[in-house]
């Protein structure tokens, strides 16, 4: 075992006028550092591809996380698959990207355009073993992991934007691989990197995709914890054991509530800056303290980040929102969405008495709700996330 | 002369971004910035007069709507006395 940690992140656009996507992505981790993907792109498209992909897909990732040879992967899926009528054939191309204790990388290649591989933010190659299981062309690899290195499957829906309008050929893949190398340097997630990727084939396509496409990237990180506090603790006397607690944990930390920023600049013995600039209309101030990574005003801008992270582990669609304000939430959420792989979050029970007011669109129960919601939608990020209320 | 606004959670939703951009406005205007100082304040515990908001110490309940005569009565008036 080493500190390295895997990041998945996938998109897809749907054929259009289809509700359903033909393409599939199956990850399923076994254990910490073990895990499978599986790319699976169904023949045509519609409810038909989805049901060939989703098999191929659930039973590959499925068997190989039991540790089932390949071989019997293949042969139970050539057995399973329905046949389609129209073409006399079960067919599902797919890619397999399985990795072990973060440290080495095994893929799996049938038919899907090839994984790219970019390593020390250049594209690098990796060697390719051929083999032949039930008439399947299939390529094998095995890549030993390091630090920051990334993999991006896609199904034939991406090299095949812009057939015909933008481009003669559709986008090459080596056009591809040249998109995503230069947009790997500037530390998107790995959801972010293929939802750029995917969003670029939309847009090519004119915005009537005549494919699925589907980007899946893994990318392997160093753990980095991200330390947050949220709310006084519901006793005081519990007060000096939670802030000792949440400074001496490694990482950054980050203080939501001005209560509980007033407490914590109290707690350290330094002075307290709110500032007054308004970065977004809707989200208060931040402020500083010294050795505080961030401090930030509480509900509303919490409010702010559930509902990013909520977008972002379905559509990611407010990435650019996120990606770039200043605001207390946005700078929350490239912390905790971009930087952290593992989150503290230290909450503290304390009923504010100026908020149980019915005026207020405030109180103690949406508080625990959006740390329920935030911890929820950080874990299907694929974050370790603790919780310790106070 | 200094003058805080509360900028929690509470005093945000009843109009503190208002509240101070007018303030910054209105003290633009009338070229009192070396005289004034503006800063932002969290929550000073008093959420239901909100929007909290002191000068030299004393405390005001501002609203965006009061917030001209606020100026004229607790920094202009005094600062010109």
């Amino acid at each position: 075992m080493n500190d390295l940690c895997v990041e998945v992140g996938y998109k897809s656009v749907n054929h259009v006028g289809e509700q359903l996507c033909g393409d599939h992505v199956d990850v399923i981790e076994k254990e910490e550092g073990d895990t499978v993907i599986v790319l699976a792109d169904g023949l045509g498209s519609g409810v038909k591809a989805s049901i060939l992909s989703t098999l191929t897909s659930k039973i590959i990732s499925t068997m190989m996380a039991e540790g089932i040879a390949l071989e019997n992967c293949v042969e139970t899926i050539a057995a399973t698959l329905p046949v389609d009528k129209m073409r006399g054939v079960a067919y599902s191309t797919f890619t397999i990207i399985h990795i072990t204790g973060s440290e080495t990388a095994e893929i799996i290649q049938y038919d899907n355009p090839g994984v790219i591989f970019i390593r020390d933010g250049k594209i690098s190659d990796y060697p390719k073993q051929e083999m032949n299981l039930g008439g399947k062309k299939i390529f094998r690899s095995t890549v030993g992991l390091r630090e920051n290195d990334c993999f991006v499957a896609m199904s034939d829906g991406c090299p095949h934007a812009g057939i015909g309008t933008g481009y003669n050929f559709g986008w090459k893949e080596s056009d591809i691989a040249g998109f995503m190398e230069n947009l790997w340097g500037v530390g998107y997630t790995a959801k972010t990197l293929a939802t750029m990727l995917v969003d670029e084939c939309y847009k090519l396509y004119g915005g009537k995709p005549g494919d699925d496409a589907t980007c899946v990237t893994v990318q392997i990180r160093k753990r980095n914890p991200m330390n947050m506090l949220f709310g006084p603790p519901s006793n005081p006397d519990d007060l000096n054991r939670m802030m000792s607690l949440f400074f001496s944990k490694a990482g950054k930390h980050i203080i939501s509530g001005g209560t509980t920023s007033t407490l914590a600049a109290k707690w350290l013995r330094k002075p307290l800056h709110p500032s007054l600039d308004f970065e977004s209309k809707d989200i208060p101030p931040i402020a500083h303290i010294e050795g505080v990574d961030l401090v930030t005003e509480g509900v509303i801008t919490v409010n702010k980040v559930v509902e990013y992270a909520k977008d972002y582990v379905n559509d990611n669609e407010s990435y650019e929102q996120w990606g770039y304000k200043r605001d207390g939430a946005a700078l929350i959420c490239r912390m905790l969405f971009e930087e952290a792989t593992d989150i503290n979050f230290f909450v503290g029970k304390a009923i504010n008495p100026a908020h149980q007011n019915p005026d207020l669109p405030i109180n103690f129960s949406i508080k625990m709700n959006l740390v329920k919601e935030l911890s929820e939608s950080l874990k299907s990020m694929g974050k370790r996330v603790k919780v310790c209320y106070f | 002369m200094k003058v805080t606004v509360c900028i929690g959670s509470s005093c945000h939703i009843k109009g503190s971004r208002q509240v101070v951009e007018r303030l910054q406005k209105l003290i633009a205007e009338k070229g009192l910035g070396d005289s004034v100082e503006l800063g932002g304040t969290f929550c000073m515990g008093k959420c239901q007069q909100g929007v909290s908001c002191t000068v030299d110490g004393e405390f005001y309940s501002v609203s965006p709507e009061t917030v001209d005569t606020f100026f004229e009565e607790k920094i202009v008036t005094p600062l010109t006395k």
